[in-house]
């Protein structure tokens, strides 16, 4: 009896070790053709290794654990944390301000970012153009580039982008951690839908005015990024919406709730994320059989993707961003990823493999050079005292 | 019929992996290939526009850009021109440039501009009936460029 207990733990860490070879042997891969134009310069060498290693070691504890969200919400979060870090101090070292000027924008200077795809569609479908100050090709984030990255991960892993790939989620995700329990619990559902409003209205009006309108008046995250200077009555009512919105949704929502509010109940972006789940072979299900209808699903998901409807049916909503909370969380092991078209019940860890090698191998590469780069500018502060060059 | 669908289900599936390798691995060919294929530029309202006159001066030269009033579908009755001047090599634009602009290069001066390089203050005057007034003058390090708000003369009166 006792030689069967120790034996178990044993086995769990030889077939975690066996599992994540292959994925030790793709970072290896992807890392080192990321950063080969960094080789030898030790302020770049540490940050790689530093990442390379955090990286394995949170797929290996995904693998020997069997909890998925606790270890990607770990990348994540440091992911948003870097990726911050790394475009201000880019900012502040290129252009001296984190404020785009006239002048930037007639440059085409603008980095394009994922959230002004939905806006772009209709215009580009009518004039060929893309309405946004940036460059198609070349540049930093130029249009072309993001686009192949959104179509890559939107085909691989349909909303699970904004789990596993978008580098704004991690904030709230991390705010929505503070907590311990959630002082605001009960958001009336009606609420779920206004990212679908949104989505149209923002859509509707930029294909009318040709301009990003989401960008200029709405996106939260300008506040940690980059936004017009104000230079007009016009341009400060713009900040304060957005830098409302940040306090709002991204900061003090998530706080109070525990949920992803703004990816949850505003993003226009995460709505029209959502169709590209119906493109995608991965899904989160719930086995009836297992299922106990506790509804601790439905109290975890940080973007209100699960009702007690959908439990009943045994699925999640169109909004399942895939992160795993709730399969993580699920005390009778009723929730799990799973492949369209095969049965929901029986072994579910075939499926959750399959989805976890794209999606963690998005996120490292997507993420190791946004936290490469907060890393190299930490190091840049502690050996010469300023984060710019 | 059930197993059929677990083979294509499964299928799916494991193409992601694959996917998400050949989106980082070929970024850079697939970005260039989308861009070639769709053929999509960036929107003139925020570009500016294509550049439709060069015009050479005694140390510097003037970009007349092509006016801008393309609208979702169709012409705007009010859209901009963007002109741009770029010093020549190892020199500066001179501290007042005083240009007589002609849009459509039928002979006759559309606007007249006298920018103050230094203050970047300009002054416009215009002699045709469709261009408005200035709507901004962006400071481009070396050079200057200016919009200036036109009337569509092919949609409705052009006259103030």
């Amino acid at each position: 009896m006792s030689r069967e207990i120790s034996a178990r733990p044993r086995r769990r860490l030889g077939k975690a070790i066996l599992v994540s070879l292959p994925f030790l042997l793709l970072s290896t891969m992807m890392l080192m053709g990321a950063s080969a134009g960094s080789q030898g310069n030790t302020l770049f060498l540490v940050p790689f290794l530093v990442t390379f290693a955090f990286i394995n070691v949170l797929f290996f504890m995904m693998m020997y654990t069997g909890k998925t969200d606790r270890y990607r919400a770990v990348f994540f979060i440091t992911m948003a944390v870097g990726f911050v870090i790394t475009f201000i101090a880019n900012l502040l070292e290129v252009r001296g301000s984190m404020a785009l000027s006239a002048a930037n924008m007639v440059r085409g200077e603008t980095p394009f970012c994922h959230m002004v795809i939905p806006m772009t569609l209709i215009p580009a479908a009518l004039t060929r153009t893309i309405i946004f100050p940036g460059r198609i090709l070349g540049g930093f984030a130029d249009v072309a580039t993001m686009f192949t990255l959104w179509i890559g991960a939107s085909l691989a892993l349909g909303r699970g982008f904004c789990s596993w790939g978008c580098f704004f989620g991690g904030l709230e995700d991390g705010f929505s951690r503070i907590r311990r329990k959630p002082v605001l619990r009960r958001i009336a559902e009606k609420w779920t839908y206004l990212p679908y409003a949104v989505l149209i209205v923002v859509v509707a009006l930029a294909a009318l005015s040709l301009s990003p309108t989401y960008c200029e008046w709405l996106c939260p995250f300008k506040t940690v990024t980059e936004f017009a200077a104000v230079t007009s009555f016009k341009v400060a009512v713009q900040t304060a919406m957005f830098v409302s919105l940040f306090i709002g949704l991204v900061v003090v929502l998530p706080v109070m709730t525990k949920k992803r509010t703004q990816c949850g109940l505003f993003c226009p972006m995460g709505a029209f994320q959502s169709l590209t789940n119906k493109v995608n072979a991965f899904e989160v299900r719930i086995d009836r059989e297992k299922c106990n209808d506790c509804m601790r699903c439905v109290g975890v998901c940080p973007t209100y993707s699960i009702d007690k409807a959908s439990v009943s049916k045994g699925v999640t909503r169109i909004s399942c961003t895939k992160c795993g909370k709730c399969v993580d969380e699920c005390p009778s092991g009723a929730v799990s990823y799973h492949v369209k078209g095969t049965p929901v019940t029986g072994r579910t860890g075939g499926a959750r493999m399959l989805f976890l090698y794209p999606g963690f191998i998005f996120l490292a590469v997507f993420g190791s050079g946004m936290i490469q780069g907060a890393l190299y500018r930490l190091l840049l502060l502690l050996t010469t005292g300023s984060m710019i060059k | 019929m059930r197993k059929l669908k677990s083979f294509v289900g499964y299928t799916w599936a494991l193409t992601a992996l694959p996917l998400v390798l050949a989106t980082f691995i070929g970024l850079n060919t697939w970005a260039k290939s989308l861009a070639d294929i769709t053929g999509v530029k960036i929107s003139p309202w925020h570009s500016g526009g294509e550049v439709a006159r060069v015009i050479r001066h005694d140390g510097f030269k003037t970009a007349i850009n092509e006016p801008v009033f393309r609208g979702l579908i169709g012409e705007r009755k009010r859209g901009f021109v963007q002109v741009k001047w770029t010093p020549d090599e190892g020199r500066r634009l001179p501290a007042m440039v005083d240009d007589s602009i002609d849009l459509d290069a039928d002979g006759t001066t559309d606007f007249r501009v006298r920018l103050d390089t230094k203050t970047n203050e300009a002054q416009l005057d215009p002699y045709n009936p469709a261009v408005v007034g200035l709507i901004q003058v962006f400071d481009l390090g070396n050079e200057r460029a200016i919009r200036v708000r036109l009337l569509n003369p092919h949609r409705g009166d052009t006259r103030q």
